[in-house]
């Protein structure tokens, strides 16, 4: 009885489901194009978030992280299998309802180098998504500058351009920009992999706080174990495309399953402090 | 301080401004000349090609105190025709590159964006077009719809377009991919909102320069088919109409007995293009990112 | 010992089109001796790169330098003057940073290899693919990377690739900046490893520019930390790691995250002071937690009793 109820609950609250997903880029451009031929990147993607979740995805670097991440959001169609986001095949929806599904995401890129206009002021950048909303000025004006407060930044940001910011500032108008239309998924492609430590630990206890208050569910993708264990309760560890170990980080990070996860976390530690409180990995 | 360092940098920037600013003083007196030409010619009507009265008096005169350039074969004062040409020449030349940009960076921009059929459709009309030389359009056009300033800016924009096109298209196939559209898509936004916004804006100063860089070039090859007599009619004040009547008319010997009739429309001609490519050249370097000096190593 | 690299107050400059100059480095003394591995530690912004430019030779020619800088004795700067003939490449080899752009997309990396050791060591063709081979695969590459253009490779492989051809040119000095911030956890290690093992078998000089202590801590002899284009910290490795003397070499300390303990984080707010300003004050000044009245006087450089441990900071015996 009890466990029929839990799984009820549980398909209530998948946000995000991925049913044997196996995506990659079309090879050949041009002409040519309309023979799809692909060079497959994620092999058979099984991977369902709840909400209110932290989740990491942990993969080594041409893994398929950003790959997937673009799957979920609606920007790659697999070549086989199905994405759920809020219980919609978003894949067999038109673009425009597709982009209101995909609303709901918040997303924070890769590299905040690139992520911002150079031409526009950060005013600019974080309102965007409001004027897509079709609100009116004054509320995307408000809505704005609390969302800039709320992630600690000055409000003299707003009217100046990107290339005067340094990279943390960037990561935290990026992230101000992901959070202003409030959304209920916040995705992070290596959140801190761009900057340096400190301004890294800025970062990660902004989205703790972030998380502590909002409750967004979080997926974020790292290479890096550490950032991982402070940001996400569970874990898919990626490699070559394909899943290779799922399960709450801690027990990952501490208790290995496979082989893969158990090299990874042993390298971790040649690059890395000595900890006392050692890890069962042997 | 490093006195040699800083010496040679104040002097290569210095020489850079010196040729921007000739540029800018040569093209700011051509487009003077072309809106008050008809004011400071001496004989307004002349320079619009009507042959004075007392033509026969005054045939191929060189130049002298009341002709300054000297007179052509009709015994037209050349000074007055030159002047006058001032003005065809800056609106042939503006409005070919104006026109070619707009329509050149509309279609690589769309081509870029949307990806798929429409990026392969649009390639493959914008190198069928490249391949096309104006010459050829205008002795077309010459034959199916007559002579005109019209079927000299068709036949150079016909031409011209695709290059803008495919320069669009390069400089756009690299911002599209970046993650500022990526997120502008993502939220909602139109592509009718994205692509000037994200897309145009940061492609527009690379394409301006290019245009400014190419409006000497358009000039000489609307007065080369004005030269040819493909475009505008004889007795227009064009550069490159009056180098054509002086060949017409006087055939090679006009080189030996009357050169001014060459040298003075050739020397406006050239005077033009070196205005505008020396404003071009320094904005250039500006623009390339191996010139610049000012790009940052953080981390 | 054979000192391999001196630097006595040396301060490089870059001058922007307003005609501020940012001094990048502000004065730094170093002194490195021959088959030692020193690393830099620092953020973003702070100077190293610059630092490491000027070691290996290849300041933009726009910069502007002071101070003195030897490289095995030579003097390479001398005030304005910079002279590296026989220096660069042959002596001092640098590993780039930016792997994106230190590679010439229109060559294969076959003619990279190529080019360069045919100026370096007048090899033939052959003869460098054969030792492009040798050293792609200490690095982790197979030799199918050797007829790709650059552009086809990842970030990851790209940086290993000028670790390679700097490897390759078998010179005594390496300076290796940021060697691994685009490479995983796996790679990072393997590289740092082939680092370490040239300064132990080969007697090479290695220096280390990075913003993650940890991994310096795991190759490194001695290390110094940099802000805002000054040393403010260096010393042994060990006396750094474990009592670090100046709050911002703690701080930087505190913010690395450990694998399998969630310890709190504990950066201090605010970022490194721009550098286009002269300070007669401590640098670190807005963002230090110790701060005095004393600190708005420059900080002099004062030595640890016992120690061969220098610090920049007045309070430094309260903040270990
Ligand atoms: N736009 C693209 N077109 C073609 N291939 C691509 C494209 N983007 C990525 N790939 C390929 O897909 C694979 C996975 O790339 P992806 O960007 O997902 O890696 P990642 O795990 O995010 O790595 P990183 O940590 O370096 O960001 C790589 O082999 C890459 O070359
Ligand atoms: N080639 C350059 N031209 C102008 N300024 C530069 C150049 N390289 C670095 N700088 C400036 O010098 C300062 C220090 O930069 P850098 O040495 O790259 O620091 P780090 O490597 O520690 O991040 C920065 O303010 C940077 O903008
Ligand atoms: S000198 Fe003063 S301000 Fe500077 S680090 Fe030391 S205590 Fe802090
Ligand atoms: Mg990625
Ligand atoms: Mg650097």
């Amino acid at each position: 009885m009890l466990e029929i109820q839990r799984g009820v609950i549980e398909l209530n609250n998948e946000v995000i489901k991925l049913q044997d997903v196996t995506a990659g880029y079309k090879t050949v451009t041009g002409f040519k194009s309309i023979l799809k031929r692909y060079q497959v990147v994620l092999k058979d993607i099984n991977l369902t978030v709840s909400k209110g979740e932290r989740v990491a995805i942990i993969g080594e670097s041409g893994s398929g992280k950003s790959t997937l991440l673009k799957v979920i959001m609606g920007l790659l169609k697999p070549i086989k299998g199905e994405v759920y986001v809020y219980g919609k095949q978003i894949y067999k929806l038109p673009w425009r309802e597709r982009v209101k599904i995909i609303r709901k995401i918040g997303y924070v890129p890769q590299d905040p180098y690139s992520a911002l206009n150079p031409l526009l002021t950060v005013k600019h950048a974080i309102s965007e998504p409001l004027e897509a909303l079709g609100l009116k000025d004054e509320i995307i004006e408000q809505r704005v500058r609390e969302a800039v407060k709320f992630v600690g930044l000055p409000q003299e940001v707003l009217n100046s351009t990107p290339d005067e910011l340094s990279g943390g500032m960037r990561q935290r108008v990026l992230i101000v920009r992901a959070l202003v239309a409030e959304p209920e998924i916040l995705i992070l492609d290596e959140p801190t992999s761009a900057l340096d430590v400190s301004i890294q630990a800025q970062i990660i206890n902004l989205l703790n706080d972030i998380y502590s208050k909002l409750k967004t569910t979080m997926i974020t993708v790292t290479h890096d174990l550490a950032v991982a264990q402070y940001l996400a309760d569970r874990a898919f560890i990626l490699r070559n495309g394909s899943i290779s170990e799922e399960g709450p980080i801690d027990q990952i990070l501490s208790n290995p399953r496979s082989e893969y996860t158990r090299k990874l976390v042993l390298s971790y530690y040649v690059t890395s402090f000595k900890n006392n409180k050692s890890v069962g990995t042997e | 301080m490093t006195l040699p360092s800083l010496y040679s940098r104040i002097m290569r920037r210095n020489l850079r401004r010196t040729r921007f600013k000739i540029g800018v003083a040569l093209t700011t007196i051509i487009v003077i000349l072309s809106i008050i030409a008809p004011l400071i010619a001496p004989y307004p009507s002349e320079g619009y090609g009507y042959v004075p009265a007392n033509a026969s008096e005054r045939k191929l005169l060189p130049p002298s105190t009341q002709f300054p350039f000297g007179t052509d074969a009709l015994g037209r004062d050349l000074f007055s025709r030159v002047l006058t040409g001032t003005r065809t020449a800056v609106i042939q030349a503006v409005s070919v590159i104006l026109i070619s940009l707009l329509v050149g960076m509309i279609i690589g921009v769309c081509a870029a964006y949307f990806k798929g059929l429409i990026e392969v459709t649009l390639n493959y009309f914008t190198e069928l077009f490249m391949a096309v030389p104006s010459i050829v359009i205008a002795l077309f056009l010459r034959l199916t719809i007559g002579q005109g300033l019209h079927v000299v800016i068709i036949s150079l924009v016909i031409a011209w377009w695709a290059w803008y096109s495919r320069i669009a298209y390069v400089y756009a196939k690299s911002i599209v991919e970046l993650e500022y559209v990526t997120l502008a898509k993502l939220s909602g936004l139109s592509a009718l909102k994205i692509i000037p916004r994200h897309v145009i804006r940061n492609i527009f100063q690379a394409l301006t320069v290019q245009a400014i860089s190419d409006l000497g070039s358009a000039l000489l090859e609307a007065s080369a088919i004005n030269f040819m007599g493909l475009g505008l009619p004889p007795g227009s004040p064009e550069w490159g109409v009056i180098l054509y009547e002086a060949i017409t008319e006087r055939g090679i010997e006009a080189f030996l007995f009357s050169p001014w009739l060459v040298v003075f429309p050739g020397l406006f001609i050239f005077m033009t293009t070196l205005g505008f490519s020396l404003i071009a050249d320094p904005l250039r370097e500006d623009l390339d990112p191996r010139l610049r000096r000012r790009w940052k190593l953080w981390f | 010992m054979v000192l391999a690299i001196q630097a006595k107050n040396l301060k490089i400059g870059y001058m922007d089109e307003e005609e501020q100059i940012t001094w990048a480095t502000r004065g730094v003394d170093l002194s490195v001796e021959e088959g030692e591995s020193f690393c830099i530690v620092g953020e973003s912004g702070c100077g190293k790169s610059t630092l490491a430019s000027a070691i290996a030779g290849v300041l933009p020619p726009h910069a502007l330098t002071m101070g003195k800088l030897y490289i095995f004795n030579q003097l390479v700067i001398n005030e304005s003057e910079r002279n590296y003939n026989g220096i660069r490449g042959k002596v001092v080899s640098l590993i780039p940073q930016n792997p994106g752009t230190s590679l010439n997309p229109f060559l294969t990396i076959g003619d990279h290899f190529y080019y360069i050791l045919r100026d370096v060591k007048g090899l033939s063709k052959s003869d460098s693919i054969k030792i492009a081979q040798e050293y792609l695969s200490k690095v982790g590459l197979g030799k199918d990377v050797l007829e790709k253009y650059p552009h086809k490779l990842s970030g990851g492989m790209q940086q290993r690739v000028l670790i390679a051809i700097a490897l390759a040119s078998e010179v005594k000095i390496i300076v290796a900046d940021e060697p691994t911030s685009s490479i995983d956890a796996n790679l990072r290690a393997q590289i740092l490893n082939l680092l370490s093992k040239l300064v132990k078998e080969f007697k090479v000089t290695l220096l280390l520019v990075t913003h993650d202590l940890a991994s310096a801590s795991k190759i490194c002899d001695r290390i110094a930390v940099m802000y805002a284009g000054k040393v403010i910290e260096t010393g042994l490795t060990s006396s750094i790691i474990s009592k670090p003397r100046h709050p911002y070499t703690r701080m930087l300390l505190d913010s690395v995250p450990l694998l399998g303990s969630k310890k709190s984080l504990n950066p201090l707010p605010g970022e490194p002071p721009s550098l286009v300003e002269d300070f007669t004050w401590c640098s670190f000044r807005d963002r230090c937690p110790f701060r005095i009245e004393q600190c708005s006087v420059e900080p002099p450089l004062i030595p640890v009793e016992d120690e061969p441990h220098l610090v920049r900071c007045w309070r430094f015996r309260e903040v270990s």
